[in-house]
């Protein structure tokens, strides 16, 4: 059986930042899942998460994101369409999704179904929680999330 | 002519560290400013909450140092509630710190602070014979043959000539201020890649006391997770050996990888002795074998060193109000009985007030207020924290295992101990501390081990865990010393809430602007006098900042899918 990670990536102290959490809790809760499909609050981790990227073979991600063209809705992209690359940075806190795709590939372990699941973030305020804009957009990334799942578990 | 570099790395919504320094005309700096230019104001989010709750907020402070905020938070409550924890709970709260400690700083070396000495693009031009034939005498560590150094090497080539995955972007490969050999870059990138496969090892001890991570449980009055060495389900003999398995294996990699790459790199580096700073340090001390407030029990010690004087250890007590202050003359806050005297933090007052520019700015005005980051203050002297302090202050009180290592670092290099107060003497201390912490592991393995023999399985003290057995108002002071160095979380507590919370973090005292006085925080000290080679490429800048181990901002998370610079450099 695919083992599969399902991993939320964000704070939930900074309103909209913590989409990718609070859309993994939802969809844990929303109904029974096999055992190899794994959920994981990856929090603000960074480097941290490398072990939940590479230990699997099809890696559904959620994360609030800032598309290129910033309309307000949920995003999705698989595979090549993510970028991987290793920036240089001021702090070990600037890590984020794309580095940890880079470091895997060049580990040679990237998962073979990759999926990231994410919307822009509207309220970034300490302490807000989730937007109604942003809660709009949960729902439907929790739909769009279990049909990915689905597809794969079916596969 | 004289420049103004200004290193920032907001991409459009992120607030982080931002340094402006000031060049002469032989690109030498002559004066640094420090900005923090994002509000963390978590503080305000823990007022009027359940103090036993506290720490699970605490931990989602920090990207990477969730354990040590969340240690902070329930010693602070334990002090504030005259809890004690019990000694399996102290020991195993011991463990996960050494494991943590060990962690973090394996992965900054490697993962952060390594590209600034290590140029990734040089290593493509390595003979793998030699990158072999140095490796084996450096180091026992197994993976050393010709055949992998060319493996790797080839895997290296066929990345950066993809192009399409950009990967290493942004480096400043070629730097005049590069000067290892092809092979030891080459070396150190295969190191790198394998401290970032081995690191995931390390940190399963986490998940096994702490019930899961990234984000471990804590729990106020001991720790959350079971011990019985014939249970299923609890911390059982199985999982106990597996602990021991992960801790003998991290000694080794610490011993034959880090260590020796430490050295290796160090030895081309030698003649760069800039970024010493303030030659001030202090430690709140860590890791009790008895209760947390018995500071001679630390196997850390407390002390502040002034002036590099490693003749005189100076107590600290952070409970005394004339200590540890906070001012905010260069910062974005007010004080509502006056900004011009700085507040111990049982006193402290969390307003943010901003006076800066409006963004986006290209400088910051640093003669008025340009930060958001208070300025934390001992006895009004600026000081630096983190490894170098606590090597400094355990070797001046005559630890055995540090003056045996720092010993032997300076012996294989050559150098004096006046080297040690420097980016490369900061950089070589976080190792030599990576190797104790790992030390530590073992030791409190042992100790854990030993002490459930005699039939000792407690964990968690509930004597105070009901608030009706809490006094009407108290107050508590909870430390720890965390990878990046000293942190200390206060709070009082009434009618069984938080009224007034203050976290004063390692990255405060470091990268602090300056004090009411004038003096520079740590890293202004720091990059003073430092010459640039080349200042639209400001690699020294990056060089002595990541030595410190930069926390900022580290809050913020929304991933960029322009794939914009983290860090850009303007020259005004």
């Amino acid at each position: 059986m695919k083992k599969i990670n399902v991993v939320g990536l964000g704070n939930l102290l900074f309103g909209d930042e913590g989409f990718g959490v609070e859309a993994v809790r939802a969809i844990e809760a929303c109904r029974q899942f096999p055992e190899s499909v794994n959920f994981v609050d990856g929090g603000t981790q960074g480097i941290y998460l490398l072990d939940y990227f590479e230990s699997c073979d099809a890696l559904l991600v959620f994360d609030s994101i800032i598309p290129v063209e910033f309309e307000p809705k949920v995003y999705l992209y698989r595979n090549d369409e993510l970028p991987a690359f290793i920036h240089r940075k001021m702090s070990a806190h600037q890590m984020g999704l794309s580095e940890l795709l880079g470091v895997a590939r060049l580990h040679g372990r990237v998962p073979g179904e990759i999926v990231l699941i994410g919307a822009p973030p509207h309220n970034l305020d300490l302490g807000g929680g989730l937007s109604d804009v942003m809660r709009g957009h949960l729902e439907k990334g929790v739909a769009m999330a279990v049909e990915v799942l689905e597809g794969w578990l079916g596969e | 002519m004289a420049k103004k570099i200004v290193v920032d790395p907001i991409p459009r919504i992120e607030g982080h560290l931002r340094i402006e320094a000031k060049t002469n005309d032989a690109n030498v700096i002559e004066e640094a400013w420090s900005t923090g230019t994002m509000w963390r104001g978590i503080e305000v989010i823990l007022q009027g909450r359940d103090p036993r709750d506290a720490w699970a907020f605490a931990e989602r402070i920090c990207g990477v140092c969730t354990t040590v905020h969340a240690l902070a938070s329930v010693r602070c409550v334990e002090d504030a509630l005259g809890i004690e924890v019990p000694t399996n709970a102290r020991i195993i709260r011991n463990l996960m710190e050494a494991t943590q400690h060990t962690q973090d700083h394996l992965v900054h070396f490697y993962h952060l602070h390594a590209l600034d000495w290590v140029d990734v693009v040089s290593a493509l031009k390595a003979d793998p014979k030699q990158a072999s034939d140095i490796a084996q005498s450096i180091s026992p560590w197994p993976k050393s043959s010709v055949g992998y150094f060319k493996d790797l090497q080839k895997r290296l080539v066929s990345f950066v000539e993809s192009g399409q995955l950009g990967i290493f972007s942004n480096g400043y490969w070629g730097h005049p201020a590069y000067k290892l050999p092809p092979e030891v870059n080459l070396i150190a990138v295969a190191h790198y890649l394998e401290a970032l496969d081995f690191q995931k090892e390390i940190i399963k001890i986490q998940t096994i006391f702490g019930g899961k991570n990234p984000h471990p449980n804590y729990l106020v009055g001991g720790m959350a997770c079971a011990i019985d060495p014939n249970s299923d389900t609890a911390i059982n003999i199985e999982r106990l050996a597996m602990v021991k398995k992960i801790i003998d294996d991290t000694q080794t990699f610490i011993d034959q990888v880090y260590i020796p790459d430490l050295l290796a790199i160090a030895s081309y580096y030698k003649g760069w002795l800039y970024g010493g700073g303030l030659g001030n340090f202090m430690s709140y001390g860590d890791f009790p074998e008895k209760n947390v407030n018995d500071v001679k029990s630390l196997l850390w010690p407390r002390g502040v060193i002034l002036n590099k004087d490693l003749t005189t250890i100076h107590d600290v007590d952070p409970r005394d109000t004339a200590q540890i202050k906070e001012e905010i003359g260069h910062s974005w806050y007010t004080y509502s009985k006056g900004s011009d005297k700085g507040l111990h933090p049982w006193e402290g007052e969390t307003k943010p007030h901003y006076t800066g520019p409006k963004p986006p700015y290209e400088y910051m005005d640093t003669d008025k207020q340009y930060s958001w980051l208070k300025t934390p203050r001992w006895k009004d002297h600026a000081v630096e924290v983190g490894p170098l302090a606590r090597v400094l202050i355990g070797y001046a009180k005559g630890d055995p295992m540090l003056k045996d290592t720092v010993g032997m670092v300076l012996g294989k290099l050559g150098v004096g101990p006046e080297a040690l107060f420097s980016t490369l003497g900061r950089t070589a201390a976080r190792g030599i501390e990576c190797k104790q912490t790992a030390g530590f592991m073992g030791k409190f393995y042992d100790e854990l081990i030993a002490n459930v023999k005699t039939g000792d399985y407690r964990t968690f003290n509930s004597d105070r865990w009901d608030p009706s057995t809490w006094p009407a108002e108290c107050k508590g002071f909870g430390y720890t010393e965390a990878p990046r160095g000293s942190l200390g979380h206060w709070i009082r507590i009434k009618d069984k809430k938080i009224d007034e919370y203050q976290i004063v973090v390692p990255s405060t005292w470091n990268a602090s602007p300056r004090d009411n006085k004038g003096n520079s925080g740590a890293y202004e000290a720091a990059l003073k006098g430092t010459p640039m080679a080349d200042p639209s490429k400001p690699l020294e800048i990056l060089r002595t900042i990541h030595s410190f181990d930069p926390c900022l901002a580290c809050a913020s998370h929304v991933f960029d899918m322009n794939g914009n610079e983290i860090t850009k450099v303007t020259i005004v």
